[in-house]
């Protein structure tokens, strides 16, 4: 989730000597409030750094590389796989493809037909950890992190991933170090090596079979969640007509 | 703060609950509740000294105002109490509250306060019947108009802290559920409390105008949440 406010301080001093911590938020566009919140609390949030990083120019990568945790990060960039890069095209994109070649208007090669919305969308972070998932990703990660498994459960969901949790699942998975942190936005896909054409290159490599299996576990995953959002939407009714 | 401080807040946020729902009211929502909730505010009035005496003085000076309040109560409880189960989509508090079970206590309970009442002396204005604590009739009265309420806030203590436990619910819902489970809970205390030999002293007063409280301020929060809900228009579409 955080540095320690030490390691800051001490990676501040280092980077923008002369400037006060008011010049620092002002170059990275982050509120002065926050940074001094998360400084009385000791724990100084992993995209504070990041913005502080692009603030002054620095690659985040190598920012984050100066703090306990993150120091393997940047030797451990490497490509995304395209299982990863497949995994960050939304349900609405993969269908659009398999349309597309439904009605055999493909353009083999040209990638750019797709015109892919941009990443996370609103199940990437869930979608990288199937992506990635060795067999018994998420009970090794709640082993190493110490994180209970429910708790991992309810951060999936929500979709979010703390970005220590992110590296450790790319380090059990053996895939990019920074794969995590991109898929949870807190890098750009270019700050975490990610090429720009990658997804609809590994897209439209997909065979017709695994594009139409592809299809359907995106659609079976959205309509779980629409289940749940009705359920949920069943409840609040009931409370508003009976007592509101 | 003294128990009649207590009491005229208590009745002050009542009145507040009822009147805040009347808009709504005037468009056809929430008739159940709000009829519930101007019962409960006149049927607390009636427990001050200074309405209760003048509106039973108006009644003839033989407390039939208490009997009002009895009944107000009885009434408060049935309609609450069906509309909680179905909040909380609780059929077996439904079942319990009216089906034949809870019918029968209702009936046992309205019969036995006539009786009761009737067969009293009941000469002169008395606010909360206090001159005639000694006629034994009287305690029974007492003793019985506790019973219902009793019973139907015992149905719906365990599916009200389900649905404040629920993590599937939106959290304002949580904490209005916690508040009236709580409510409940208090007015179940405390009957039984009054059942054992014990000097309730000031806590006669506390507990059941606090369960009051709870009750009505989470009804507040429901309320309050359909509001901001039906504001934002937000038809919502899952799929985009």
């Amino acid at each position: 989730m955080a540095v320690t406010a030490k390691a800051f301080q001490l990676w501040r001093s280092r980077i923008a000597p002369q400037d006060t911590v008011s010049d620092v938020c002002r170059v990275a566009g982050i509120k002065r409030s926050t940074l001094a919140q998360q400084l009385v609390r000791g724990k100084v949030s992993v995209s504070t750094i990041v913005s502080i990083a692009r603030g002054y120019s620095l690659p985040p990568v190598e920012a984050l590389a100066v703090f306990e945790g993150f120091g393997d990060v940047p030797a451990g960039v490497r490509p995304p796989t395209d299982d990863e890069l497949v995994s960050q095209v939304s349900h609405v994109d993969i269908l659009r493809l398999l349309v597309a070649r439904s009605e055999d208007k493909e353009y083999a090669g040209s990638d750019l037909q797709l015109n892919l919305a941009p990443f996370p969308h609103r199940n990437s972070v869930r979608a990288w950890i199937e992506a990635i998932d060795p067999g018994d990703l998420r009970q090794q990660l709640a082993e190493s992190t110490g994180v209970a498994r429910q708790n991992l459960s309810a951060q999936l969901t929500a979709g979010r991933l703390a970005p220590e949790i992110a590296v450790q699942a790319a380090r059990i998975a053996g895939v990019s170090l920074t794969s995590g942190l991109v898929v949870t936005g807190l890098l750009t896909p270019e700050e975490g090596g990610w090429p720009q054409d990658g997804r609809a290159r590994a897209l439209c490599a997909l065979p017709d079979l695994d594009l139409v299996l592809l299809a359907r576990d995106r659609l079976d995953v959205l309509g779980k969640q629409i289940r749940r959002a009705e359920l949920e939407d069943g409840k609040d009714r009931a409370m508003w007509e009976n007592l509101g | 703060m003294n128990n009649l401080a207590i009491q005229w807040i208590v009745l002050a946020v009542c009145a507040l609950g009822a009147i805040v729902r009347l808009p709504g009211v005037l468009h056809g929502r929430g008739k159940v509740v709000f009829t519930a909730l101007v019962l409960l505010t006149i049927a607390v009035a009636l427990s001050l000294d200074a309405i209760y005496l003048a509106v039973d003085a108006l009644m003839g000076g033989v407390n039939l105002a208490n009997l009002l309040i009895r009944f107000f109560l009885y009434a408060v409880f049935l309609l609450i109490g069906v509309r909680m189960a179905a909040a909380f989509d609780s059929a077996g508090a439904r079942r319990m509250i009216v089906g034949p079970f809870g019918i029968a206590v209702l009936i046992i309970t309205i019969s036995a306060t006539v009786y009761f009442f009737l067969a009293s002396e009941l000469q002169g204005s008395s606010t909360g019947l206090r001159d005639f604590g000694s006629q034994d009739t009287v305690l029974q009265y007492a003793a019985v108009g506790r019973l219902y309420p009793a019973y139907v806030a015992a149905c719906l203590v365990v599916p009200g802290f389900r649905a404040a436990f629920d993590r599937g619910s939106r959290p304002l819902h949580r904490v209005a559920s916690g508040l009236l489970a709580c409510g409940f809970a208090i007015v179940v205390a405390y009957v039984v409390l009054r059942l054992m030999p014990i000097e309730l002293q000031q806590w006669d007063i506390i507990l059941p105008f606090l369960a009051i409280l709870l009750t009505v301020l989470g009804l507040c929060l429901i309320w309050l949440s359909h509001i901001v809900s039906r504001r934002s228009h937000r038809q919502a579409n899952k799929l985009a």
